[in-house]
């Protein structure tokens, strides 16, 4: 183990979490990342969801290429875990790629589809639960996937941790008022 | 506009960069020399009217897709995934 | 006061509000248009170029007068419309565009100069003399010509925008609108309900209608209750849809908070932008008037506004005990009379153009008459009324004018489709809408209650069937359709100015001019007589303007055509339009893994593209930036330097087919690259230019990590993805981007190796090991997995060493800690610049487009073994033939600045295009050399070693003398890189 001390994408020592009204964000660190593409004549393994979809542990973000979530795995080489459990793919390490902001509501979908009218460009039908879309939000990149009614993760790119963690909480905080 | 992405339905203009004629596809093959790739480089139509075009869908899943588009009225007649185009078009 | 009972204003509620720096009041549900006219307030402004007395013209979004200035200090609004500001308790307005007070407009002698000022006036006037235009006449013009002023200070609201998705908008919540959203609710589709109003209803609220026997407002109640407990529907009042784009895209502005004193915690206002399958268009019809001798008296307003006025906020135009006239050419003019004598406003005539004019109550009609003068300078003191060629004068407190409605048609323009005319119902109707938008009601001509609730249903229902939705049919209530009967009658004829458009000052007699002057078609007259370019966009004049000159010409209306309308429908605010973020959230900042470090180190920063990069680290005692510089860039030659690279674009490329892939965008050979080595790596455009240079690193021999400049590394990535999907899809091949998964550090000068040394987990080091552009996968600090390059941008010893994002802080500290002794010092991007300077490599002023690799010497580097984008063009005559070569320039004045961007000529030449030896891309002090220094493209560079050349920046007037050496300052011969 390092001695080094990793910091968040956010540059502290500790995930962020707020809650405004029946909105809690929290920054998820933890979460580690892989991606994952087919390789030309290699079967597609079996459980990998579909064009805009995404499972407990996997999202869709291109033809032929998913993310792989290891919540509690940021610390190992999870790219190295992947590679093993999908042998012949093309594996590449994301952990630290990306920012995760998980947005849990403690008040329905209600709260969760009004944060997202005010983020994303996405018709609320495609981003039911079980959904995941790669889109735009204030200019960045970001993936946004409906992990249940009342919940979502918004992963962006880790330079960028600042600026999204900013966009999400401002307009959590203006559903408040 | 909404571009029909042919995986994931209507998405927005704004999440695609847009790159033009899909002419630009048919890249000749080195020995086609010079002037193929002069003709290839620099001249494409621009019709009123219907249109084949690339669109990158950037803010996306990273797709480029062939959209056909009459760029008078801006109807969309039909858009399919660049890499499906060029294996049955080649 | 001059209120009247009924109405839908709760005078329970009081609020206290300020005009012209009196105090009034008013209740909650007036607007500022009402409760000004209920205060008895009738002159609210002066008129755009002739400064003349104006009052409240209409009661909604198509006020062509009433504009005031709402609110105080940061928060002051010019060119407010009265009528649709809701009234608060504490509201201030001003009257605008005067001078002096409202009531003594020192201007107001414009009005005497009028005949200076008719259509046109700027275009011949005001032309000579020439040195006056600037000077004189546009200053003056700008002071007495306007509307309100911007208060300067920035604004201190908040804004933010928003994206909603429906199977059916309805614009406009009145009678059809209303029972279009109905009928989709209760059908189970989306359905969002938009209205500008605060309130829904549209003209039912104005009316004295009944529907089942009831006030009207009863069912509007009824129905906003039961649409506003049905989840798929959204109801957004103070909303405009202010335009239609493609695909069913429309833009909204919700008004959040415009109705309170203070927006508080909410923002002031939301854009929305709306995706909607189906649109049902139901925005109503706005009343024209009829224009006649001086008809822009305060006092004389929309025969329908001034129903509104009476029936929604109980407000009479005149005190009580005075007189109002009625002007009309049709029936819809006697509703005025008749709800206002309900009411028991005294009503003096109803002047009827039409000679067989019915009757329709108890009251004095004029048939076959017309209104042709008018007097009182700031409010309608008479009216004089001509019939059988008689003309007699009468008092009256007030004049409503109805000429008909023009349907509002503007959202269905919007992508050009013309509106056409329709004879019976003289009016333009919608014609060619935006594709999936259905108008409905008034819009398309049908303003009766009962058929405008019918139309809208049937709206509904015909738009959801396209979408495989059963819509049944709901009960509508029993609803009456007061007779429109009328007969076109456009304008009184006159000699003295009758007013088309009230915002811009355009009479009758500025369009007979313009046709005079030759101004035929439409557009031509709108633009010569500015007629309908006002803020309001003509909504009350384009089409009587377009009747008076039709007239003129003898042509028929259809024949004289229309002009259509383009988005906003009103105005809207930039503020709104910006989105909401300001300030340093006006675009996200793309921060380096590094940055809280180089902040505690008091590092400036600079934006490269969104990203905030350490410019330099300025030390105590160092009071100019490039004293920082100097050291820095000294501290890399003589020990080690520790520079945050992160930014360069990092793709991973992995697949069996990588190395062909990369062999085929890369010009010169990639595949032949051995496994833990790095190669250089040049990019083409198709047509041979160069696009990009960068690094490639074998990690395996099927993944390559590749990097591209940081300002490229989006449009690199995007052309890869083109190689890889449109242009050789079959390759086995992956990529994607992992820029900001690795904080890389760039570990440059002489001593690098001793210090990486204390950090590997017992990695070899040595030159033999671990040689120039070797690179391997390895763990430093006791564990972490970590990447190695040993690559040189500054033409020393250097490395960069790569970790996850997350240590890169920690690893920068512990470098810092660990080389103290060695005399670490970190630097910026101004150093990076100055040390790659110094060694002639290329950055981006060297690859802006128009050069290529044989001007940067690298001409072998494109590979004729095979094919790559690029290299068949790089070949061709023009290209190959280029004989301007990367050199480097000393000034020989060291301590004299080369300017970046100066042409370089031969020295003594004549300075021209035809003379032009090359320029000078980048320039910088080189503390290493002791002078300045810049890097060039000169014609045949590579063979003028020595000759003095002329830099010249003729902007400023400057010339320098540069030598021409080697773009290789610092160690020609490479040996400090692969020591």
């Amino acid at each position: 183990m390092t001695d080094l001390t990793p910091i968040t994408a956010l540059g502290a020592a500790k995930p962020a979490e707020v809650s405004h009204g029946s909105l809690t964000l929290t920054e998820r660190p933890d979460i580690g990342l892989a991606s994952l593409a087919l390789r030309k004549g290699v079967t597609c393994p079996e459980g990998l969801p579909a064009a805009g979809e995404a499972t407990d542990r996997v999202f869709w973000i291109g033809p032929g290429q998913w993310m792989i979530e290891g919540p509690g795995q940021a610390d190992s080489d999870f790219a190295a875990q992947v590679k093993g459990d999908f042998p012949g793919c093309s594996v590449t390490e994301q952990t630290d790629g990306f920012s995760v902001v998980e947005v849990h509501s403690h008040d329905g979908a209600a709260a969760i589809e009004a944060l997202l009218a005010k983020l994303v460009n996405i018709d609320p039908v495609a981003l039911a639960p079980g959904c995941a879309h790669r889109t735009a939000l204030h200019h960045m990149t970001v993936f946004v996937i409906r992990r249940a009614d009342d919940q979502i993760a918004i992963i962006g790119m880790r330079g960028y941790a600042g600026a999204l963690w900013h966009a999400v909480d401002l307009a959590a905080r203006r559903l408040e008022s | 506009m909404l571009i029909p992405h042919p995986l994931l339905g209507l998405r927005d203009a704004q999440e695609f960069t847009y790159l033009g004629d899909a002419s630009l596809m048919s890249r000749p093959a080195p020995e086609a020399g010079e002037a193929a790739f002069c003709d290839y480089v620099f001249l494409r139509d621009n019709p009123a009217g219907v249109h084949r075009e690339l669109w990158f869908h950037e803010q996306g899943d990273r797709s480029w897709l062939v959209v056909t588009r009459d760029t008078v009225t801006h109807e969309i007649l039909g858009a399919e995934l660049a890499s499906d185009y060029a294996r049955s078009s080649s | 006061m001059s209120r009247l009972s009924g109405g839908l204003i709760d005078r329970d509620t009081p609020l206290n509000f300020h005009f012209n720096g009196r105090s009034y009041q008013g209740y909650a549900g007036d607007t500022l248009a009402s409760a000004l006219i209920a205060n008895g307030v009738r002159l609210v402004g002066r008129s755009f170029k002739y400064h003349r007395p104006r009052g409240i013209f209409t009661a909604g979004s198509e006020e062509p007068n009433a504009l005031v200035t709402l609110r105080e200090g940061a928060r002051a609004e010019p060119n407010t419309r009265a009528t649709m500001t809701e009234l608060f308790d504490g509201l201030v307005a001003r009257s605008q565009n005067h001078i002096g007070s409202l009531e003594h407009d020192l201007l107001a002698v414009n009005d005497l100069l009028s005949p200076f000022l008719a259509a046109g006036f700027y275009y011949k006037t005001f032309m000579w003399p020439r040195a006056f235009w600037e000077k004189l006449y546009e200053p003056a013009i700008r002071r007495a010509a306007g509307l309100g002023a911007l208060s300067m200070e920035p604004d201190p609201d908040a804004y933010d925008k928003g994206f909603l998705h429906c199977d059916l908008l309805v614009i406009g919540g009145g009678a059809a609108g209303l029972a279009a959203a109905l009928t989709a609710g209760r059908a189970g589709a989306r359905v969002i309900l938009a209205d500008e109003d605060s309130r829904f209803g549209g003209r039912l609220l104005a009316e004295s209608d009944t529907l089942n026997g009831a006030p009207a407002v009863d069912w509007v109640a009824a129905v906003c209750a039961e649409l506003d407990q049905m989840p798929n529907v959204r109801l957004m009042s103070r909303t405009t849809v202010f335009g239609a784009y493609d695909h069913g895209i429309y833009g909204a502005v919700e008004r959040v908070a415009d109705h309170l004193p203070t927006p508080g915690a909410c923002v002031r206002q939301t854009l929305w932008r709306i995706t909607a399958r189906r649109t049902v268009l139901a925005a109503g019809a706005t009343e024209r008037h009829i224009p006649f001798a001086d008809n822009d008296r305060p006092g004389i307003m929309l025969a329908g506004a001034m129903r509104a006025y009476a029936n929604r906020w109980a407000v009479s135009p005149v005190p009580a005990g005075d007189k109002v006239a009625i002007f009309t050419n049709g029936d819809d003019g006697h509703r005025t009379a008749l709800d206002l004598i309900a009411k028991g406003v005294r009503v003096s005539h109803v002047i009827d153009t039409r000679t067989d004019a019915p009757r329709f109550g108890d009251y004095d009609l004029l048939s076959g008459a017309t209104v042709t003068g008018s007097r009182g300078r700031k409010g309608l003191r008479a009216i004089r009324v001509a019939q059988d060629g008689r003309e007699t004068w009468h008092i009256v407190g007030a004049l409503a004018v109805a000429g008909g409605w023009n349907p509002n048609v503007h959202l269905a323009s919007h992508h050009r489709g013309r509106p056409v005319w329709d004879e019976s119902a003289l009016a333009f109707l919608p014609h060619n809408p935006p594709m999936g938008m259905v108008p409905a009601g008034a819009c398309v001509g049908k303003g009766g209650t009962a058929e405008a609730l019918a139309d809208g249903m049937r709206a509904a229902c015909a738009a959801l069937a396209e979408l495989d939705f059963s819509a049944k049919p709901i009960s509508l209530p029993e609803a009456q359709n007061a007779s429109a009967a009328q007969a076109p009658y456009w304008h009184v004829p006159g000699t003295r100015r009758a007013w088309v458009d009230f915002q811009n000052d355009v009479t009758v007699k500025d369009i007979a001019l313009a046709h005079k002057e030759n101004m035929r078609s439409v557009e031509h007259l709108k633009r010569w007589t500015t007629l309908g370019m006002a803020t309001d966009q003509g909504k009350t004049s384009n089409v009587s303007a377009l009747a008076v000159m039709a007239e003129i010409t003898g042509a028929t209306i259809p024949e004289t055509g229309t002009t259509i309308f383009r988005p906003p429908y009103t105005g809207v605010a930039l503020s709104v339009l910006g989105g909401g973020d300001t300030g340093e959230h006006f675009r996200p900042k793309r921060l380096t893994p590094t940055h809280g470090w180089a902040k505690a180190q008091g590092a400036e920063f600079v934006e490269v593209g969104p990203w905030m990069r350490a410019q330099y680290f300025s030390r105590d005692g160092e009071t100019h930036w490039r004293q920082s510089v100097d050291r820095e860039v000294l501290a890399v030659r003589r020990d080690v330097g520790l520079c945050d690279v992160t930014t360069l674009g990092k793709i991973d490329v992995q697949g069996t087919d990588a190395g062909e892939f990369l062999n085929r965008v890369y010009a010169n050979m990639m595949g032949t690259l051995k496994v833990g080595m790095v190669r250089y790596g040049l990019m083409l455009r198709e047509d041979g230019h160069l696009f990009d240079d960068g690094t490639c690193a074998r990690l395996a021999e099927d993944h390559y990590v590749v990097t591209s400049t940081t300002a490229n590394a989006g449009a690199v990535y995007r052309n890869m993805e083109f190689a890889r999907q449109c242009l050789w899809p079959d390759l086995d091949v992956q990529l994607i981007s992992t820029t900001d998964a690795w904080a890389q550090i760039a570990v440059a000068g002489p001593k690098s190796r001793a210090l990486l040394q204390r950090i590997v987990d017992g990695f070899d080091l040595s030159n033999e090991a671990f040689p120039f552009m070797a690179c391997a996968e390895l763990t430093i600090c006791k564990g972490l997995r970590a990447r190695l390059f040993r690559i040189s941008f500054s033409g020393e010893l250097a490395y960069e060493v790569a970790v996850p994002a997350r240590y890169g802080q920690a690893l920068m500290a512990r470098l810092m800690e660990a080389g103290a002794d060695l005399g670490v010092t970190p630097y910026g991007t101004e150093a990076l610049g100055v040390l790659r300077t110094e060694k002639g490599h290329a950055a981006g002023a060297e690859l802006n487009g128009q050069t290529t690799a044989q001007m940067l010497g690298l001409g072998r580097m494109v590979s004729a073994k095979k094919d790559s984008i690029g290299a068949i063009m790089s070949r061709r005559e023009g290209l190959a033939q280029d004989r301007r070569r990367l050199v480097g320039l000393k000034s020989c004045t060291p301590e004299v600045q080369i300017p970046a961007g100066a042409h370089l000529f031969t020295k003594g030449a004549t300075q021209s295009l035809k003379t032009d030896q090359g320029w000078v891309t980048s320039a910088c002090y080189s503390p290493h050399v002791g002078g300045y220094i810049a890097l060039g493209f000169v014609e045949n560079g590579d063979r003028r070693m020595g000759e003095i050349l002329t830099a010249a920046n003729p902007l400023e007037g400057q010339s320098f003398e540069v030598e021409v050496t080697s773009a290789h300052f610092v160690d020609p011969e490479g040996g400090r890189l692969r020591d």
